[in-house]
């Protein structure tokens, strides 16, 4: 089962804390701008995860990749939730479609500037 | 393959080698002035916003939906330029070499002769990344160019009508070959780091609209000091079996907003505004390629200005002639950091 957000965070945050002491709890949530204990609870699992802009901004800190911890949290970015919502069942089609298929084949379905008849 | 990157055209070889890509970004530039004078190489004021066809097929001609491709949008009298960048190749000493063909209108940019598909050698036909790094207009003699600037296609100006006798096509159509990988791995064999890669900024602009008409094509501005380099491989070298092409669309910048429902970019400041501003034009040198001599057929035509001059039309607008005091070297192998822009 993957990790949650909580463990996921506090695993890379003492990662970096292991080269950098700026990356305590104390620190880490000043410059994201989350009161420590709040952010020590969320690592412990004793809160549910943030919001958007503090899980962008705990991505930012921890160079992490802000896509897969909002996946961790259950949340989907703003900017993808308006794709979705343009083309709803367009969307929930092709990620079914595209469940099972392996990396590389994803990889390939960047779109095709078409070329016709001149 | 071709696909669309950050407003760039990204073609892709992947069958070939996983690093054949060639990236080709659309620069918006000031306009040279039309004074028989030969200027230096004007800035890039950052890409052109390019959109796939296809998109906005209720709102565009029906015939641009059969040459498929891609549209962006261009003030009439404004200049644009083609920055030709390979994907840097840590463990090679080159970028993957490509054969490219540009044409305006269905006439060769640099040969000056109607498209037919394919490379050839006598005239050559096509440019090579990475000898060529960019490409501002038509070659009309060895060492000299005439800037790309778009007029509404249908009034006369463009390199099209001039040539042909008739405004079918318009817009620009490129064609990308890849090097056959035996003759890259042969010629360019794993050798030690190098990067070569050039940075590009890109100008966010306050967006506004105006000017009237639809399709534009392209047509021979002022005078530029630009070589194009004659092919430094042999023509077997190229992998005529894979190859990507694409039709540019040129949408009257007026019209844009009507296709697309986004503003497109305002129009770039006047060479004498820009050089008052004092900043910088750009030459460019590479002693090492043997530069191709220009087209005849190019060199017949007549640029917008004085085409203007003789129809006693005003709307190519103003021309005064700039000073160029401050001129930025820019030699082969573009470093990190060495870059062809300039700010406004």
């Amino acid at each position: 089962m993957p990790a949650s957000l909580g463990e996921h965070l506090r695993r890379r945050r003492e990662e970096l804390r292991a080269s950098d002491p700026r990356y305590s709890v104390r620190q880490v949530a000043a410059r994201v701008g989350l009161e420590p204990s709040y952010l020590s609870k969320i690592e412990r699992g004793e809160q549910p995860p943030p919001s958007e802009e503090s899980i962008r901004a705990l991505a930012k800190d921890l160079r992490e990749d802000p896509d897969v911890l909002l996946a961790m949290a259950g949340k989907i970015s703003g900017d993808l939730q308006r794709i979705i919502l343009k083309r709803p069942q367009l969307v929930a089609e092709l990620l079914r479609d595209l469940k099972n298929l392996p990396d590389h084949a994803v990889l390939r379905l960047v779109r095709e500037v078409r070329d016709g008849n001149w | 393959m071709i696909g669309l990157a950050d407003d760039a055209l990204c073609f892709s070889f992947a069958e070939v080698h996983p690093g054949a890509r060639l990236r080709i970004e659309f620069q918006r530039t000031l306009r040279i002035p039309d004074d028989y004078r030969d200027y230096p190489l004007p800035p890039g004021l950052g890409c052109f916003p390019l959109r796939h066809t296809d998109d906005f097929a209720a709102r565009v001609p029906r015939h641009w939906l059969e040459h498929g491709g891609v549209m962006l949008p261009m003030y009439q009298a404004e200049a644009l330029w083609l920055n030709l960048t390979g994907e840097d190749l840590e463990d090679r000493d080159s970028s993957y070499p490509f054969a490219i063909r540009v044409a305006t209108g269905k006439v060769d940019a640099v040969t000056g002769k109607a498209w037919v598909n394919g490379l050839e050698d006598d005239p050559q036909n096509y440019l090579v990344s990475p000898t060529q790094p960019w490409l501002d207009g038509y070659c009309v003699q060895r060492g000299v160019i005439r800037q790309f600037v778009a007029m509404p296609l249908g009034r006369g100006y463009s390199v099209e009508e001039q040539a042909t006798g008739r405004a079918e096509h318009g817009g620009i159509q490129i064609q990308v070959f890849p090097m056959k990988r035996e003759a890259f791995e042969r010629r360019f064999p794993v050798r030690s780091r190098v990067r070569r890669r050039f940075d590009r900024m890109v100008f966010s602009k306050e967006l506004q609209c105006g000017g009237p008409s639809a399709a534009m094509g392209l047509a021979p501005g002022g005078r530029m000091r630009q070589e194009i380099y004659g092919d430094p491989f042999e023509l077997e070298d190229w992998d005529l079996t894979r190859t990507s092409r694409c039709f540019v669309h040129l949408v009257n910048s007026a019209m844009w907003k009507a296709m697309t429902g986004e503003l497109p970019p305002t129009t770039p400041p006047s060479a004498a505004d820009y050089s008052r501003a004092g900043l910088p034009w750009f030459d460019y040198y590479d002693e090492s390629a043997k530069p191709a001599d220009g087209s005849a057929v190019l060199r017949g035509l007549k640029s917008v200005f004085r085409l203007g001059e003789e129809k006693g039309d005003h709307s190519p607008g103003e021309n005064e002639g700039a000073f160029t005091p401050r001129v930025v070297n820019l030699r082969r192998g573009l470093r990190p950091g060495q870059v062809r822009e300039g700010g406004f």
